[in-house]
């Protein structure tokens, strides 16, 4: 028990680090959010958010955070199947899939942005080569929001990827050789062994990505501005024009999303570690 | 076989064309680019001259000193905190380790908007707010529990009857750390290093608030892009992606699934 202590006291300072940098903020965020410019309990900060359409909003960020997840998880499931292969050039393939990853976001950003042009973007440009009419990114809510998936898939899923491969690695490959036997083809072993094994690790690539889909802010800003805003931007916006107890509101609203978000993780993650 | 390779290529493509994009743009004449209204998806000329114009017309050095010396900053503290915290977690039995290994998850899931906006009140107060420590405390809470988790694999693979046999031997702890642990577990360090130094590197969300007035780099490309400068934030872009391209290709031994989903399988 003596050592035991002795090497808490090595993981002291980070937990100290970690309490003043992220816990101290969050409750200062919830505190803050409920107060006044002098400083009073108030809950005018939350009636506000509704005249900045707060349900729009938190409705637009979880269509963002269902579409991307959907996009990652289907490229992660067909790029992480094509590296479980063995084919000449495999290494230089699994290269590639990871370089959006060492892409900064904002890098990503701008790169989309030139892409999804309405006048002038490569998106159209491609379009415009096949004889299809162009199309105005920008010209209802929900193909704003579909560019942003897109653009966000790009830059993610690589982790989603790398994730599911190491959850396909875990996969004994007996059970192929079994369902081989047993006169399944490639999509059947896909199907009936694949998938069933690969649960656990997709939950957890769908609860990682879920909460950064959430908190998915330089992209957003870069590509449609705050027109729709996501919690995140309009967190931002109210900053940059408002008051800090306003924005902290609008955080807030972000926080308890996230929050559940953390819960489930830990519950899916409890008893499986060690 | 054939449908593989289709594949390969369709992904190939996918994961290539945004990046070819930016080298179009940037080493095209703008006519060809951004000022045409159906740009050609291939070169039709080549020019050296938009990033002669980027670098010599606008303000590359300073973002760039400010984006490195807090990136070194944050890759200094992940060592700090992280080398103690992950040989601790390495040695604890898994009842006492398992929840502060959660913790430090959590940390990596509170949203930055939540911390960046209560604690840029709290810095302009302690003379923080704009300057390369205070941004790098910040950054820090990113990458401390990837840096922390990479160290305990690291020391895990460490055994312990190596630490017995220093202390019979004599050594003092401080000197069993210099001169037995840290050199055996460098590989781990050095990539804790590079990772963290990384992370800052490509931050947005606590630079744009906590550092607007003296920006780093990545908020220097947006408020380039904001100002209608496309040019200035495509090369800037550029230059400042290759050094992490690279670090990520030598990384990516250590950029497992492992390590991402927290230790899931650790």
């Amino acid at each position: 028990m003596n050592s035991n202590l002795r090497y808490l006291l090595f993981v002291i300072p980070a937990i100290v680090y970690v309490g003043a940098f992220a816990f101290y903020p969050s409750f200062d965020a919830v505190y803050l959010s409920f107060l006044n410019n002098r400083g009073q309990f108030t809950l005018d900060n939350y009636k506000e958010l509704f005249y900045f359409n707060i349900y729009g909003t938190i409705y637009d960020t979880v269509i963002v955070t269902v579409g991307a997840l959907l996009i990652q998880l289907l490229l992660g499931l067909g790029i992480a199947s094509v590296l479980t292969r063995e084919f000449a050039g495999k290494r230089a393939f699994s290269t590639l899939t990871i370089i959006p990853m060492g892409v900064a976001t904002i890098v990503a950003a701008i790169a989309f942005s030139f892409i999804f042009q309405t006048a002038g973007g490569y998106a159209n440009s491609l379009l415009h080569l096949l004889h299809l009419p162009s199309v105005n990114w920008y010209s209802n809510t929900y193909i704003s929001l579909l560019v942003v998936m897109v653009s966000d898939s790009w830059k993610n899923t690589p982790i989603v990827t790398l994730i599911l491969l190491s959850g396909m690695a875990s996969i004994p490959k007996d059970l192929y050789y079994a369902a081989a036997l047993d006169g399944a083809g490639p999509v059947r072993r896909f199907f009936y062994v694949t998938l069933p094994n690969l649960k656990k690790f997709i939950a957890i690539a769908l609860i990682i990505r879920g909460v950064s889909e959430f908190n998915i802010f330089a992209l957003p800003l870069v590509l449609i501005g705050y027109h729709p805003p996501l919690l995140t931007t309009l967190a931002y916006e109210l900053y940059s024009t408002t008051t800090v107890n306003l924005s902290s509101a609008a955080a807030v609203i972000l926080l308890a999303f996230i929050s559940v978000l953390i819960l489930l993780n830990i519950k899916l993650g409890g008893g499986e570690r060690r | 076989m054939r449908f593989l390779y289709i594949a390969v290529v369709i992904f190939a493509v996918y994961f290539l064309f945004p990046l070819y994009v930016l080298l179009l743009i940037a080493f095209s004449p703008a006519k060809f680019t951004i000022e045409s209204l159906y740009p050609p998806l291939i070169f039709k000329e080549f020019t050296l001259n938009n990033l002669v114009y980027a670098f010599t017309q606008y303000d590359f050095l300073h973002p760039f000193i400010k984006s490195l010396s807090v990136a070194t900053l944050v890759g200094a503290l992940a060592l700090l905190l992280g080398i103690p915290a992950g040989y601790g977690l390495s040695r604890l039995p898994g009842s006492v380790a398992y929840p502060l290994i959660v913790l430090l998850l959590v940390t990596n899931m509170v949203p930055g908007m939540v911390v960046a906006i209560p604690i840029s009140a709290e810095f302009i107060r302690l003379h923080l707010f704009d300057s390369v420590l205070g941004l790098a405390l910040v950054q820090e809470l990113i990458t401390l529990p990837l840096a922390t988790f990479i160290m305990q694999g690291t020391f895990s693979a460490i055994p312990r009857e190596i630490e017995y046999q220093a202390k019979i031997d004599g050594a003092s702890t401080l000197s069993y750390f210099k001169d037995v642990l840290v050199p055996t577990a460098l590989p781990g360090i050095i990539a804790a290093f590079l990772i963290s130094w990384m992370f800052s590197w490509d931050e947005f969300t606590y630079a744009v608030i906590l550092s607007p007035i003296h920006p780093t780099l990545p908020v220097e490309i947006y408020v380039n892009i904001t100002r209608g400068n496309e040019l200035a934030a495509v090369a800037f872009s550029l230059v400042f992606t290759v050094p992490v391209v690279i670090l990520t290709l030598l990384l990516q031994k250590y950029l497992k699934g492992e390590y991402l989903t927290g230790g899931v399988k650790a």
